[in-house]
């Protein structure tokens, strides 16, 4: 019933037609569009055609999209010469569990937040808010010592404990955020039919949101998937390491492995960029939930 | 060369799947110990959502309380190379911190206030182009036309590429050789620019590739936002005779705002915040392309100062704070939220 | 029951000392090698660890020596350092500072070993590290398809220069970012980083004016080298032809004779004309390091180890495959390397080359001159301004580092 209503009321706020927009006009607003398409899309396109420059050849000035005898050694080369595969499941593990932890600990906190006023709870709302304001660079050191004294340094759980509760303030603003939206109506009338608090939880309020969790989920994933501070602080041997460091190691400091990392790079964000897309539906409903009234 | 054999995928799942066990019993016990304490003890009628966040409360104190305590007692100590075993820990050392901070250069020759000014220029002109860019694009596409959908999906490229590829190639186009923005201005007959050498232009660069990817991130939120204004408001505003402008100005803008503030602010405090771009754009280390937060990680970590800089944090920390809550209260934006 | 007894004590004893006899020794060491001299690391772990098989080696790769520093100075801090550590000497300054290494006067015969090398490590009166390496020289290598001799001296040096850069090629590369290109010809104008002391920066000297003058002329006036370059851009320049001379380190030769083969030539650093004076590159090496605590069983074992890696045939053996010039005496007589016309080279460049300092104070002459060269180099300051900002800026480092 609730899901009807979002809909309809979406249907509602359609795009506005372009009333009477001279043919001109429209060309003008076709050409703006394509060129700042090119400028979004043409790094990336470089990133490729570098990742296609036979070996020898990987420094030059050429601008060609796909270059002359262009060649898959790269690829080959980061599959089969560097930890690649390696670097992905390591980061495909820590990032899932991540995921999985920060939005099982999101959910019934953002559901606190929402459904009581306890003592602490303005504070508390506050405080999530300013934990993103704080530089991670201040909190690498700390981290680090505290991850040594537990032996969590060049670990899968050091790594994925860290993520996972940082990702918690964000998650729980946005959840909060949204449980808000669902009216307490509906859990007053399963208690009536005998659910327990904890019931209607389970029950109503979570199926209600699962195009929240699915976000809360998705933003979790994608900030431990990107990361490189506190991987570079918490894995120090190279077959620890995830992707974001793997590849800083190609192209961060003297001797840049062009080819390498290019190819690694197309390999790591096609899927992601997949996903990205695909999902970007959810993700803007996921940034103005709360703000679209209905 | 390690690979990823059966051996290390078992191993993952041992030692991850071990520790989601503990994570769980940890969390079990936990709650049992709330509810009793509260629920038994203080009978308190909040028993069931302190139980609820225990575990995240835990985990915050882990992660966000205790390195902020240690850093903060940090700050009053001396500790750097030279004295890295045993250091003073005072009142009077933390003083001389803390003054050292406004009084001496940071680095080698940057000071501080030189430095807030650059990362607030940083945050202002990103921000600003952000803004624009966003609002213009999303403009443009807030209608029906063909290609829409292939427009949108193309220009939220630079949001999807993961931000550490992109800023690393981005730092190769700059290369004054073979990076393309170089090719292409010689192409044009222009002179080649310097991007890693000259201060101004490397600073340049890093706006340049952060204004790239963040225009996306805008243009989708506000694109969203847009998409909520009911019609029905345009079409009694034409009717009544205002122009385009009139109603970009007191209908469109107004109902974006409580879509655009949150934004504005997230987008200042990650601007503000942001490590990646100008540390790894700056290819030759130059002091000049230093904001607050990567001088920050300098001083700790090539300068090896780690009672300074502790307190340089929590003086960074302050200052994104003002800056955060006076935006915050003057456009009385996130009103609703604490409801 | 005694009998009974006794019996049971002597198994224990027994037990006890195969136990300690065979005690596995896990040692954890830390490099900063790379590519062909990363793969020379483990096979010498391989084959150390085959020879004693109750000794296990972890070796751990570093991915460069920024990297090895702040992961050790971490990891010293939390407590989770490692046993050893081969890396450069300019390391020992913040590693003896922070005292997390130990000195190796008492833990070692240190008499086989090249004196220069030594001093490279020579801190406080001790020394802080076991040499395995000598050089890490800047030497001029040039393609001899394209320039049959090397020029003696920066006067014959820029008229050939002039004659060989057109058309995007060019007479001379280096990397125009690093301030470890600058210090040779420093020291051909007669200029040292510090005074006699060994602590206080003497960076705003003339000797300083008159290098950067000189580097800035060679790019502006003389135009021999190209308008920006960095490491890889002269290298890569260099392995295609397209520069026919290089100022480059020991540690670049092999990739370089892969290259160019019997077309690679080796020789000093032209003289400087204004003064006469060879240029001075700094020489240091490649050391191991004891991390501070390090005791029993796993000093033991790491001595053996180190012990094989200075064993003549090791350091012959490193001789062949990376070039490097060894840092046992015995090794610098073999004719092996006063036959080899690259080594000799090498080594010639090296007898005119100063130890460099490896005192704490010497990261902060590094970062400041970094940045003023750069901008010399951009011809966006004259070199006066310039030194009087390198020695600021090497001042204020060092005082905070108190």
């Amino acid at each position: 019933m609730k899901n009807k209503t979002k809909q309809s009321n979406i249907s509602r706020f359609f795009i506005s037609p372009s009333r009477g927009d001279s043919p001109f006009k429209r060309m003008v607003i076709h050409l703006t569009l394509i060129v700042a398409c090119v400028i979004a899309v043409y790094p990336v396109l470089r990133i490729i055609s570098v990742s296609l420059r036979p070996g020898d050849r990987l420094l030059s000035t050429s601008l060609a999209i796909i270059p002359k005898d262009a060649s898959l050694f790269s690829y080959y080369r980061i599959i089969f010469e560097k930890p690649f595969l390696l670097w992905l499941w390591n980061s495909l593990a820590i990032t899932i569990t991540t995921a999985l932890i920060g939005l099982i600990l999101a959910s019934t906190s953002a559901y606190a937040f929402s459904r009581w006023k306890f003592p602490g709870r303005g504070p508390g709302l506050f405080f999530l808010l300013t934990t993103q304001m704080i530089p991670a660079a201040m909190l690498v050191v700390p981290i680090y010592i505290l991850a040594v004294k537990f032996q969590l340094i060049n670990s899968y759980r050091g790594l994925a404990l860290a993520y996972s509760v940082s990702s918690v303030p964000f998650s729980i603003w946005i959840l909060k955020g949204y449980y808000d939206t669902i009216p307490r109506e509906l859990e007053e009338a399963a208690k009536i039919d005998g659910a327990s608090q904890m019931g209607t939880f389970f029950r109503i309020i979570l199926p209600l949101s699962t195009p929240a969790l699915a976000i809360v989920f998705l933003f979790n994933f994608m900030m431990a998937w990107n990361d490189w501070i506190m991987a570079r602080i918490m894995l120090q041997r190279e077959n620890m390491f995830t992707w974001p460091l793997g590849i800083w190691t190609l192209a961060g400091q003297f001797r840049v492995e062009w080819g390498a990392f290019t190819a690694a790079s197309i390999l790591v964000a096609i899927p992601v960029m997949a996903l990205f897309l695909y999902s970007s539906k959810w993700l803007i409903s996921g940034l103005t939930l709360g703000s679209v009234k209905g | 060369m390690e690979a990823l054999t059966a051996e290390v995928v078992v191993n993952t799942l041992k030692e991850l799947g071990s520790m989601v066990l503990y994570i769980i019993l940890g969390a079990v016990i936990l709650e049992i110990l709330v509810y009793l304490v509260l629920g038994k003890i203080f009978k308190s009628k909040y028993t069931l959502p302190y139980m609820l966040m225990i575990a995240a409360i835990f985990g915050i104190s882990m992660l966000v309380i205790y390195p902020i305590g240690y850093e903060v007692r940090l700050a009053f100590t001396n500790m750097s190379l030279r004295h890295f075993r045993t250091y003073t820990l005072s009142w009077a050392q933390g003083l001389k911190n803390f003054g050292l901070i406004f009084s001496e250069p940071v680095l080698k020759q940057i000071r501080f206030f030189p430095l807030l000014f650059r990362t607030l220029l940083w945050t202002a002109v990103n921000v600003v182009f952000h803004l624009a860019g966003g609002l213009g694009l999303a403009l443009l596409l807030n209608r029906q036309m063909r290609g829409r959908g292939i427009y949108r999906t193309l220009l939220v490229f630079p949001w999807a590429v993961p931000q550490i590829i992109a800023v690393l190639a981005w730092k190769g186009e700059f290369h004054y050789e073979y990076g393309f923005v170089n090719v292409m201005l010689k192409s044009i007959g222009m002179q080649p620019i310097q991007w890693m050498v000259s201060p101004f232009w490397n600073f340049a660069a890093a706006c340049i590739t952060n204004i790239w990817l963040g225009i996306p991130f805008m243009m989708v939120i506000i694109l969203g936002g847009l998409q909520s204004v009911p019609l029905e408001f345009y079409d009694a505003a034409e009717i009544d005779g205002a122009s385009r402008w009139q109603q970009f100005r007191n209908i469109t803008l107004p109902l974006l705002k409580p879509v655009l503030t949150p934004a504005i602010v997230l987008g200042i405090i990650w601007t503000f915040n942001n490590f990646n771009v100008p540390y790894m754009i700056n290819a030759n280390e130059l002091e000049t392309t230093d904001i607050l937060v990567t001088a920050l990680f300098r001083a700790a970590f090539e300068y090896h100062r780690y009672g300074f800089s502790a307190a340089f944090a929590m003086v960074i920390f302050i200052v994104l704070f003002i800056i955060a809550s006076v935006y915050i209260r003057t456009t009385h934006g996130l009103k609703g939220a604490y409801e | 029951m005694k009998k009974f007894l006794t019996v049971l004590l002597v198994l224990v004893m027994l037990v006890g000392i195969v136990s300690i006899a065979s005690a596995e020794v896990n040692l954890i060491l830390w490099t900063k090698e790379g590519e062909e001299a990363l793969d020379w690391n483990k096979s010498l772990v391989e084959e150390f660890m085959k020879a004693n098989p109750n000794i296990t080696i972890e070796l751990v790769k570093k991915t460069d020596v920024e990297v090895l520093r702040e992961d050790f100075l971490t990891a010293s801090l939390a407590g989770a350092a490692p046993d050893i550590l081969w890396t450069v000497s300019d390391h020992a300054g913040p590693f003896v500072a922070a005292d997390i290494v130990e000195a190796v006067d008492n833990l070692f015969d240190l008499n086989i070993y090249v004196d220069s090398a030594m001093d490279a490590v020579k801190l406080e009166g001790k020394y802080w590290g076991i040499p395995i390496s000598n050089g890490n020289q800047l030497m001029l290598l040039y393609n001899k398809k394209l320039i049959a001799e090397a020029p003696k001296d920066t006067d014959e040096l820029f008229a050939v220069g002039k004659k060989l850069t057109t058309g995007g090629n060019y007479a001379l590369v280096w990397n125009q970012t690093e301030p470890f290109w600058l210090v040779p010809w420093l020291g051909g104008f007669k200029g040292k980083v510090f005074a006699e002391d060994g602590v206080t920066p003497t960076l705003n000297t003339p000797e300083m004016i008159a290098t950067l003058k000189f580097l800035h002329d060679m790019k502006f006036d003389a135009k021999i080298v190209p308008l920006e370059c960095d490491y890889d851009g002269a290298d890569t320049l260099f392995k295609e032809g397209k520069a026919a001379m290089i100022i480059n380190g020991d540690w670049s030769i092999s990739g370089y004779v892969s290259a160019l083969g019997d077309d690679l030539g080796v020789a000093r650093i032209p003289k400087v004309s204004a003064t006469g004076e060879w240029p001075k590159p700094y020489t240091s090496g490649v050391y191991f390091m004891f991390v501070k605590g390090i005791s029993g069983d796993k000093l033991k074992a790491a001595q053996d180890f180190i012990a094989f890696v200075s064993s003549k045939e090791k350091q012959i053996e490193m001789v062949k495959l990376l070039n490097r010039l060894p840092a046992v005496k015995e090794a610098l007589e073999d004719p092996l390397i006063t036959e080899d016309p690259i080594l000799k080279g090498s080594a010639d460049q090296m007898v005119v080359g100063t130890p460099m300092p490896t005192v704490l104070e010497m990261r902060c002459n590094w970062d400041s001159m970094k940045p003023e060269m750069l901008a010399v180099l951009a011809d966006t300051k004259s070199p006066e301004d310039a030194v009087k900002l390198m020695q600021s800026s090497a001042e204020s480092c060092i005082k905070s580092l108190e």
